[in-house]
């Protein structure tokens, strides 16, 4: 409260303004100040849970509160009965007059007693500072107006909430922004009110849909504990977090959801593929001439090839044992369906971390805000927070230079920086493609090596076709490295810019290599070999037991060698940091394959599933042993993003066209598989449905498949609905884009106006003449040293407070007019309030010049009085003695409130007679002054001095109020 | 309140899952890790308050920057000591788990880093916050002139009424444009 005497003089009212709230319909948006004062001293001084039903009102709007307190001063203590109920506390239960003579030496007790929230006296706070000569007396009405607020505003959100559905309701209040016990209270609240709503209408319909949705909410919340109980890795999780970050995370994150998703692939392919099969027929079909020899383990090829673990160990028969299996179909909708539900899992993870991380995210990046609301509050271990500090530091100052920096490149030097970007970029996709086309070379190499049968390999020749992938995984360590290399060279301006430009030179390195392997296979190997499928399986394998193996390498060479070069040869290098995006796109590229592989070998998922456990723990330990953590915090959540997008667009997509090309165009082999014979894998399909156009009462699969999957105006006609569909919707984001700028606009304009009518009046008050001025600032230093009164003293504070009063209307105005909704701050309302502001801040100065001139008027009088009774309270200032005086200034009060009616009457009847009607309420007020004052003297004699000074002002806040009161009048009148 | 050695009543458990953002699970983690903290005597009273020191030697908090603020804002006691309940320490975890919403994190955020407690975040705040993530001891602190300079980067960035302070609302509403916000506003138990 004091801060804001002196130095918040105008800004506090600024402060208290609300016209820049963002999103003024929200319900439950919460004024800062009473969601930040704590509301729980109720229970602690032992009331009963009932009371702790004041303080707390979650969803009040400040624009309500601010308007009502006007009001709230004069109206009625209380309207609602459970006010009264809910307020047991013998302090609140006094009338509201008894309150106000309270001397201010008591209220504090109170306070201090906890009896008052400390969320109004958050308010009051604010409502003080409109006020900086006022007493604490006034803090009572505010107090009272409030929490009358409060109670109104807590009754609203609780019908509020008993409308809602008990799911929508369970999450409204969890999203409340209060304490648990306040939440605790509004629930029982809303339960109370409902169940005592529902006795009325109770009927069985609603009682079963409640019991019904009662269940799901259980079942849901034992399933979410279950899942909890089986994450995998959270301890390690835990770890790596606390000691490296979110950046570094979501690398194993994403690991792990990779994982989720083999995990599933498998148990699905194995199910509905395998385990039939293998209970059809246990005894793999082996030529007794192959036997294992170890080396399978790394080819994938010899005895592996008859096994089920490729294409060619599935029949093509229709397995007959409880019930009638058709391989055919098991194996083509296996795949089929996991493909589909691996593309919509993949949509939907990405299009809701699109809307939480990218649409919102303000494209400037690297601001002060973004650093300091970055700080990761996951990290727990001591060194990484003093590291993380000081790279924080780094990059504050960073962002500090930056900016000074900017536009200072010269034509030349950007045609040079234009230049090196050219250059790298054309280096790489140079590399990139000549890396795809040597891979097709050798693929042509070696094919024509091998024995078109797969059973005619010898050993050597089985090891010759480790060769393909070894390369294959050496360009994707290798080349990479290159890229990093490249990156030193060019000068990124942003940090983003560079990363984004490693990935996609990667993304397009890896993107050559895949398509060129797939190009072969389908062109080459198809045509070439017999049972091709189980060819291609066999190669897909070896890149991934091969591409596994270079992981490590990779992690060993990338993160320990350079670890040790760091620590022992070069410690300017220091110790390397993880690279994530690296990383993550090696696992992109090993999922990749995977999706590839699942046509041709349905039990590719478990060596995947193998390959990214051990690849976990692997990771993990490099990571702990080798590497520090991060020196920038990179956007962790938009790199996620980046990184599922990725995953689903070239990748994902790749593997289904892939797969949907070999199933549509490509002739399987004749020999080997479940779809021997047949022209390509889907017309198994057309077989099926000629089937079933046998049985009787399927025909309408039979007309779906023939007019809808089979037909292209289905196609055509969905294609042209969903386009349709996306134009709308595209309009719908822009007119929101339009909007946003134009409330972005209002809101700029509203704080310019805002702070354009308190200049002005600042500056009012500073334009009168000097010597005024000078006495003015005299005085107002005069007010807080009560031993500095003089007469004019009080009618200049007298003068200011009207000012202040004014102002305070004025900035009631402008509440009022922006909480209608007038789409602009409306001028007319807003410069008559000022008008208001100003004459009365003239209509003081006359009131000053009057009394210099003749000093006759009852005003002076009641300064004289005034002055008189103070001076006599001066010469008591040392006497003791604690007694209050509740009558006398009760009695003033009362005066007071005389005035103030008369002052209303003399409102209404003369509301057009302007300078009449208020200069005579004007002086109504000063003789009640008056007689305040002369009521106060006789006590204040005995009385201490800190009790009677503040008690002199509440009758001077007294006037005030009358004052405010009248002018509300006229207004109305007006 | 149940803070007897890991028993929480089946209702009571219930309701805490409702009012807040924690799993059954998480819950009575939380609740063992509380009950650790608590000396054998304490145990046996209901709702007892532990003080912020004890509080602050968990190790999810101990070296958290803003480790007394945290207590500070989610304390409910009277006498601003930053000691918490189990059911204030739950309000903690939950604001601070996964699943809670932007809106409250973005709240608590703002709370904490409103060092003074007047509502918004000015000058003085701000200078607070950034010294106490790039560390306290002179050597470690921006220069003057860098602070003045980072305080009106940071006040022309987000002071859209351009009164020299970040209310609430433009507080929220920078939250909103840095996503990385809602996955590092995270402890986990």
């Amino acid at each position: 409260m004091t801060s804001y005497r002196n130095g918040g003089f105008f800004n506090a009212a600024y402060h208290d303004s609300e016209t820049l709230e963002i999103d003024r319909s929200k319900t439950h948006h919460t004024n800062p100040y009473a969601g930040g004062e704590r509301p729980d001293e109720h229970y602690s001084t032992g009331q009963t849970g009932g009371d702790a039903a004041v303080g707390r009102v979650p969803g009040w709007r400040e624009e309500s509160w601010r308007e009502s307190i006007p009001m709230g001063l004069i109206s009625t203590h209380s309207e609602s009965p459970s006010w009264h109920h809910d307020l047991n506390h013998s302090t609140f239960q006094i009338p509201p007059d008894s309150q106000r003579d309270q001397s201010p030496h008591v209220r504090l007790s109170s306070k201090a007693s906890g009896h008052m929230t400390m969320r109004w006296r958050g308010i009051t706070m604010r409502r003080m500072s409109m006020f900086p000569n006022g007493d604490p007396a006034n803090v009572a009405f505010t107090e009272d107006a409030i929490r009358n607020e409060m109670e109104t505003e807590e009754q609203d959100l609780v019908k509020e909430l008993v409308a809602l559905s008990t799911r929508d309701r369970i999450r409204a209040i969890r999203d409340l922004p209060m304490s648990f016990d306040e939440k605790k209270h509004i629930r029982s609240h809303v339960l109370a009110f409902k169940s005592s709503k529902q006795s009325r209408q109770f009927t069985c319909f609603a009682d079963c849909t409640e019991t019904v949705s009662l269940s799901f909410r259980r079942c849901g919340s034992s399933m979410s504990s279950a899942r909890q109980t089986l994450e995998l890795w959270q301890g390690v999780m835990k770890e790596i977090g606390g000691k490296f970050g979110t950046s570094v995370l979501i690398y194993f994150v994403f690991l792990k959801w990779l994982l989720m998703f083999n995990i599933f692939s498998f148990l699905v392919n194995f199910g509905f593929i395998t385990i039939p099969l293998l209970v059809y027929d246990p005894s793999p079909n082996i030529p007794p001439n192959v036997s294992f020899s170890g080396l399978e383990i790394l080819s994938g090829a010899g005895y592996f090839h008859y096994t089920v673990m490729y294409y060619g160990g599935y029949s093509n028969e229709t397995l007959h044992g409880l019930m009638e299996y058709n391989m055919q179909l098991a194996y083509f909708f296996t795949t089929a369906v996991y493909m589909v539900l691996c593309g919509i899992a993949l949509i939907f993870s990405m299009a809701s971390s699109f809307k939480k991380n990218y649409v919102l995210a303000d494209p400037t990046s690297n601001s002060a805000w973004q650093l300091l609301c970055s700080w990761d509050f996951s990290i727990t271990n001591e060194r990484a927070v003093r590291q993380r500090k000081n790279n924080l530091r780094v990059q504050l100052k960073e962002s500090l230079s930056e900016k000074a920096q900017r536009e200072l490149l010269t034509l030349t030097e950007e045609l040079k920086h234009f230049g090196v970007y050219l250059g790298s970029w054309l280096l790489s996709t140079g590399l990139a493609i000549g890396c795809g086309a040597s891979i097709y070379y050798l693929c042509q190499y070696q094919q024509q090596l091998l024995p078109a049968d797969a059973a005619d390999w010898s050993l050597l020749q089985e090891a010759e076709t480790l060769l393909v992938p070894f390369v294959v995984s050496l360009v994707n360590l290798v080349v990479p490295l290159f890229y990093s290399l490249f990156n030193k060279f060019e000068r990124y301006s942003s940090q983003r810019r560079q990363i984004y430009a490693l990935v996609v030179r990667n993304v397009f390195l890896k993107i050559s290599i895949l398509a060129v392997l797939c190009y072969y296979w389908m062109n080459v190997v198809a045509k070439k070999f017999s049972c091709w499928e189980s060819v291609v399986g066999e190669a897909l394998y070896r890149l991934v037991i091969v591409d596994f193996l270079f992981l490590m390498l990779g992690s060993f060479f990338g993160e320990f060698l350079s670890n040790v070069i760091g620590t022992r040869l070069l410690p300017r290098l220091g110790v390397p940091e993880f690279d994530v995006a690296r990383n993550v796109l090696e696992l992109i590229y090993a999922q990749t394959l995977a999706w590839i592989g699942i046509y041709f070998s349905p039990l590719l998922p478990a060596i995947q599933i193998l390959k990214f456990f051990l690849l976990f723990y692997v990771k993990k330990v490099s990571l702990v042993q080798n590497c520090q953590p991060p020196r920038r915090s990179g956007r962790a959540a938009q790199m996620q993003t980046i990184f599922i997008a990725l995953l689903f667009f070239p990748f994902f997509v790749g593997a289904l066209s892939m797969f949907a090309y070999t199933a549509w165009s490509l002739t399987p082999s004749e020999q080997c598989g479940p779809f021997r014979g047949l022209n390509n894998a889907f017309s198994v399909v057309g077989v099926w449905i000629d089937d079933l156009e046998e049985i009787p009462g399927s025909q309408w699969a039979v007309w779906i498949y023939e007019n809808v999957i089979r037909s292209e105006i289905f196609y055509f006609f969905i294609s042209l609905i969903i386009i349709v569909i996306i134009f709308i919707f595209w309009q719908v984001t822009q007119g929101r884009k339009q909007l946003i700028g134009l409330l972005r606009q209002r809101i700029v304009n509203e704080g310019k106006d805002k702070s354009f009518l308190l200049d002005k009046l600042q500056n009012l008050q500073k334009s009168q003449p000097d010597k005024k001025s000078k006495q003015k600032n005299q005085k107002k230093h005069s007010k807080r040293r009560p031993d500095d009164h003089s007469s004019s003293g009080q009618s200049n504070s007298n003068a200011m407070v009207q000012a202040l009063l004014a102002r305070q209307q004025l900035e009631q105005e402008d509440e009022r007019c922006s909480s209608d909704g007038v789409p602009v701050p409306s001028d007319i309302s807003t410069s008559s309030a000022l008008m208001q502001a100003m004459l009365a801040r003239q209509r003081a100065d006359d009131q000053d010049e009057d009394k210099h001139s003749s000093s006759s008027s009852a005003f002076t009088q009641a300064v004289q009085a005034r002055q008189r009774a103070e001076g006599r309270e001066r010469d008591e200032h040392y006497s003791t003695g604690f007694s209050e005086s509740p009558i006398n200034t009760s009695s003033a009060f009362t005066q007071a409130m005389q005035a103030r009616q008369r002052a209303e009457e003399d409102g209404a009847d003369d509301a057009h007679d302007l300078p009449s009607s208020v200069s005579s309420v004007m002086m109504q007020v000063v003789q009640a002054r008056e007689r305040a004052e002369k009521e106060d003297r006789p006590p204040w004699a005995p009385a201490p001095p800190q009790n009677s000074a503040p008690a002199g002002s509440s009758a001077l806040i007294q006037a005030m109020l009358a004052r405010q009161q009248a002018q509300n009048e006229y207004d109305d009148g007006y | 309140m149940g803070t007897t050695a890991s028993q929480l009543g089946k209702d009571l458990l219930s309701e805490y899952q409702e009012l807040t953002f924690l799993t059954k699970q998480e819950i009575l983690l939380a609740h063992k890790r509380f009950a650790e903290l608590l000396t054998k005597d304490e145990k046996d009273l209901p709702n007892t308050r532990l003080p912020m020191e004890r509080i602050l030697t968990l190790p999810e908090l101990k070296s958290n920057p803003f480790r007394r603020r945290i207590c500070l804002v989610f304390s409910t006691s009277q006498h601003k000591d930053g000691s918490l309940t189990f059911e204030d320490f739950l309000d903690l975890l939950s604001a601070f788990s996964d699943s809670a919403t932007m809106e409250i994190k973005s709240h608590y955020a703002f709370r904490i880093f409103d060092f003074d407690d007047d509502g918004t975040l000015d000058y003085g705040d701000l200078e607070r916050l950034v010294n106490c993530l790039t560390g306290e001891t002179d050597d470690t602190r921006l220069t003057d002139e860098e602070m003045r300079q980072l305080i009106s980067n940071i006040l022309e960035e987000s002071d859209i009424d351009k009164d020299g302070t970040v209310n609430l609302s433009e507080f929220q509403h920078v939250i909103s444009r840095s996503p990385d916000f809602v996955s590092s506003f995270k402890i986990v138990l």
